[in-house]
Parts: structure tokens; sequence; C-alpha cells
């Protein structure tokens, strides 16, 4: 019969083969391509046990074992990064996490709809743009100099302006917010979605016994997005030391690098900007056995206490 | 009542504070760079201009940064979109001998990786760090993207492949005569994906470009930051705030708003379109994830 059927299966493998090879053809180009750009940098993790010779290739350049890591963990930026990395990362899990279930749970209960509507078009809007585009609109509306925060400040309240981009303690303020900014509205989708596939009895059964709508929000719709949310959380978790490495890498500045220097911009810093290779590698394989342990950890948490889980 | 109008307010403050940034640096590209820094442009351009732009078109840089930018996003979306749609047609033949395999060895690439240094050893093997074929060719393909596309396949009746090959059509011509006009939704979806990643990327040409003439949009406008933060930070931000083009009265940071702008108005040009086609691709993916 032909290609597709299912008698087909009951050829001999050549003769199936065979008859997909223009299938084969169309998937040539993504094997080669994903052997090129996501199999042979896998291979090139070895950097991290080797000093590396120009003239010698990856594989030939001498073995130096476990140097690079000893070499990191010494180095008297170490507890400073790994502490950075994690506040950082928890003060987003912790305030940039809860922003859009928040925001869906209000946005849920505004039933004027072309209010509604607008308020979600403007707020999706900071999740398309670039993060360059995010930090110099930063930029300009907070500089002390003629910013429109600064000049409200000033003009209205006669106070003295800040330079809320340039001082080390308004970075962690700045990061999380601007995070929240750029994220929340578009993070509400999910959950608004979850919301909508709550049954609407529920809310029926528990108004006739008498329940208002803070109980109702808080007794029915938390509850239903909670598996949405569980799911969104673990998955939080494994992405976090990734995620926006760009907004670290705009925001940073050397007035602010004692807190604002992550594993992510240590990497790009040693590695390709002073040429460290076999180091930055080091770094950055323990950057991913790092987070693939917090994800591994939350996970068992989360099925332990929540039955929730992602495998 | 009195919960209702608090609700109205939160979400409205939030919705402003979205939406206002873009409007401030909207009416201030539009205003005399000289004016602006006199403060007090808010809402509404004060001395309305053009020149800003007029600038910004004049600048060889900027040109050449938005050239390279259309140019990436155009040929990244084409090529992309391309060998996107062979690869998840190729994924959703479940009779293809070996397929589980083909896809966990797609697959594993999504959970490990090598790394930004190895992976910028293998740009630079591969001679791209010189190259405009940087920004296309290493983001041809992505798994998501692939995924998207193959749901949506594997929502076309197989009978119609089936009674075309028995009819003798090979299987280009079932693409390019079935799966293809079916699939305008989904095409539409993933070429937004990619033209979007494509036109915001600033991270390739900044770290992994050795050649400033292939500086795309985003990446000028990184450098242009990052050497305006330096300028803040040393506390000169005031003189080079105050030195503008006596008769263009634009100024840097005003020939900045305009090239900001510039970055943005195609996003929010295709945004109704984002908006349609986004969600949905958003909710496929959390199902599928």
């Amino acid at each position: 019969m032909l290609a597709g059927s299912l008698k087909v299966s009951g050829r001999p493998l050549t003769k199936r083969v065979i008859r997909h090879r223009s299938i084969y053809l169309m998937a040539l180009p993504a094997f080669i391509w994903y052997a090129v750009f996501c199999y042979q940098p896998m291979y090139g993790v070895l950097l991290a046990f080797k000093d590396y010779k120009f003239n010698m290739g990856i594989l030939h350049s001498p073995w130096v074992g476990l140097k690079y890591f000893s070499q990191f963990l010494y180095t008297s930026e170490f507890w400073s990064i790994i502490k950075n990395t994690v506040v950082i990362s928890g003060l987003k899990l912790l305030l940039g996490f809860p922003a859009p279930i928040i925001l869906a749970l209000l946005m849920n209960e505004i039933t004027h709809q072309k209010y509604k509507r607008v308020i979600q078009t403007f707020s999706y809007l900071p999740h398309f743009v670039s993060w360059v585009v995010v930090a110099t609109l930063m930029n300009i509306i907070f500089t002390p100099y003629g910013g429109v925060v600064n000049s409200i400040r000033m003009r209205a309240f006669d106070l003295p302006a800040i330079f809320f981009m340039g001082e080390q303690r308004f970075f962690y303020p700045v990061i999380v917010l601007s995070d929240i900014w750029k994220g929340a509205g578009w993070g509400t989708i999910i959950y608004l979605a979850a919301i909508t596939n709550i049954n609407p009895e529920l809310y029926e059964a528990a108004i006739c016994d008498g329940a208002g709508k803070m109980s109702c929000m808080w007794h029915i719709t938390l509850p239903g997005i909670l598996p949405t949310a569980g799911i969104m959380f673990i998955l939080a978790t494994g992405g976090i030391l990734n995620a926006n490495m760009d907004q670290v890498l705009l925001l940073q500045k050397p007035s602010n690098i004692v807190v604002s220097q992550i594993l992510d911009t240590y990497v790009l810093k040693v590695g390709i900007r002073e040429g460290r290779f076999g180091f930055a590698t080091a770094v950055g394989l323990f950057k991913s056995v790092f987070s693939a342990a917090l994800v591994f950890t939350t996970n068992w948490v989360s099925k332990k206490v929540t039955e929730i889980s992602i495998w | 009542m009195v919960a209702k109008a608090i609700i109205y307010t939160i979400v409205g403050l939030f919705g402003f504070a979205t939406f206002y940034p873009f409007w401030y640096i909207l009416i201030a590209s539009f205003n005399s760079g000289a004016d602006f820094t006199r403060g007090g442009v808010y809402l509404w351009p004060r001395v309305f201009t053009l020149a800003n732009y007029r600038e910004a078109f004049l600048s060889r840089m900027i040109v050449n940064a938005l050239t390279i930018s259309v140019g990436r996003t155009v040929l990244g979306v084409l090529l992309g979109i391309s060998f996107t749609a062979l690869f998840a047609y190729a994924m959703h033949i479940r009779t293809l001998p070996g397929r589980t395999w083909l896809v966990i060895y797609f697959f594993i690439t999504t959970i490990v990786g090598g790394g930004m240094i190895p992976y910028y050893f293998l740009l630079r093997a591969l001679n791209l760090t010189k190259s405009f074929w940087i920004y296309v060719i290493p983001s041809i393909f992505n798994f998501f993207n692939m995924v998207l596309m193959r749901t949506f396949f594997d929502g076309i009746p197989s009978e119609l492949r089936e009674s075309a090959v028995v009819d003798g059509a090979n299987e280009w011509r079932v693409i390019a005569r079935i799966y293809l006009p079916l699939s305008i939704p989904v095409m539409a979806t993933v070429s937004l994906f990619i033209g979007v990643a494509h036109w915001n990327d600033w991270f390739t040409g900044a770290y992994y470009v050795s050649n400033q003439k292939l500086y795309p949009a985003a990446t000028y406008l990184q450098k242009i930051l990052t050497e305006a933060q330096a300028a803040q930070t040393i506390q000169v931000g005031r003189e080079t705030a105050a030195m503008f083009d006596a008769i263009n009265q634009t100024t840097p940071q005003s020939l900045q708003m305009a090239f900001v702008m510039l970055l943005t108005m195609p996003i929010v040009a295709v945004y109704p379109f984002l908006q349609k086609y986004y969600v949905k691709g958003v909710m496929v993916g959390a199902i599928k994830g």
C-alpha cells in the first residue's frame, strides 16, 4: 500500500525506510543543524577540563582535571557571585512569580469588557520589546538629568534627584520591578485561561451558600488555578538562572557590579572579554549543574507537598 | 463597590505604567531636542519637529544597523519558516521508521547544552563571528516552533495526504498543495515568533560579533546605552545633554529617543497580529510543554 497507511508496518525495515526517503531528506537539514549547533558545543564542554592551546585544538590540549573549578571556588568573587545569583533569582521568584497571578485575579474581577481589553493590550506590549529598549526607556525616564520621575520629585515634592539606575541600593528593586513590568501582563494570559476553565457551577453554588466575592476568589478561583501555578513555578525555578541574563547585563554598571555580577555575566566577562575559555566554561558548567539541582529539588519538594510535579 | 473601584484603579495603574513610558519616548522623539532638555514635556510634544528622525536617517551607523536588522529579520523568517515547516512535516509522519529516536535526539537539546563559551568557540571555528550569517544560520531551528507546527499538522486529516499519494503526488507536492494552504495561521504565528526574536536580539551582535559594521539596530542601541550610562556615571550627562546641534535642535538624547522608537514601531505595527496569534501559541505551548 502507500506510505502512511498502517499496513506498511508489516514490511521489511529497509523497504519502509526507502519509501520514506523524501521524509528523511526533509528532516536532514535539522538533523545536521542540531548536530553542529547543539551537540558540538556539548563536546566543547571538555574545555572546562583542558588547558586550551590554540594550536592543539580542544582534543589534544592537555588535561587539567578540576583545576578551573577549584580556581573558581577560591576566587575572591565566588561567594558574592553565588549570593547575587541566588538573591536575584530568589527575589524574582518571590515577587515576580505571584505578580501575574494577582494581576489575573484582579483582571478577572473587571466586568467592563472594553476597559479590560485596553488594559490587556497595554500590559502585553512590554513583553514584545527587547530588553535593550526597556533599559533605554528606564534610563531616560529615571535619569537625574531631567528624567520625568526626578522632575516630578523635584518640582512637586521638592525632593532631591536620585540616580535610580546607578546607585547600588536601587539595583535589586530596579531588577525586580522592571521584571514585573515587562512580564506580569503577559503572564496573566495563562492564568486567565485557567480561570475560564473553572466550572461556573462552583461559583453559583457558593453564591447560593452566601459566599461573597472575596471568599469566592479565595476558595474557588485560587484553588482552581493552583495546578497551573504549580507547574509554572517548577518551570520558573528551572529557567530562573538562565532567564533574563539580558536584563542583568543591560542594567549592570561599574557602580553596582558588587551586587549585579551573576554567574552568567561572569562567564561572559572572563570568557569572551578576557579570553579565559577553560575557566569560563567551567563556571558555565557549574551553573548548569546548579540550576539542574534546583529544578530537581523544587520538583521533589513540590511532589511531596502538593503532588504537583512535571515528571 | 469600594472594592471594585480599588481593583479598577490598581489594574488601571498597571496599564498606565506599561503604556506611559512608550508614550513619553514617542512624544519626546517628536519634540525638539533642545526644547526637551528644558523639561516639562510630559503629555504632548511642545515644539513639534521631525528633525530627530531626519537626523537618525542621516546617520550612517543607524541606517546601517537598521538595514542589518531588516535583512536578518526577513531572511531569518523566510529560511526559518521553510526549514521548520519541512522539519515539522517530517516529524508528524507517524509511520516514519525511527521517528521516536529522532524526536528524542532533537528534544534532548532543549534540556542540555554546551553553554556560551563552547558555543562561541563553535561560531569562531565556523568563521561566523565575522559574517552576517551568524544572525541567520545558528537560529534557523527551534524545537518549540517545530512542535507548534507539528501539532497543527497533526490536526490535518491524514486522508488528505494519503489520497494525494494514491493519485501519484510526492511528499513535496503534498506540502505545497495541501499543507501550506491549510496552515496559514500556524505559519503566521511561527513567522511572528521568529521575526520578533530576530528584531529584538542584541546579544549575538554584542558578544559574538567582532565587526562593528555588522551590528544590528538592537546591538547598536545597546552600545549607545552603555556609553550614555558611562557618561552619566561620571556625572557629565548634563553637559552631554546640553550639547546639541544648533541648526536641527537635536541632542544626543533626542536622537536616541528617535532611534528607540524606530526599534519599537515595527513591533507595535505587528502588535495586533502578535496578540491574535501569540496568545494561541502560548496556549498550545503550555498544553504541550
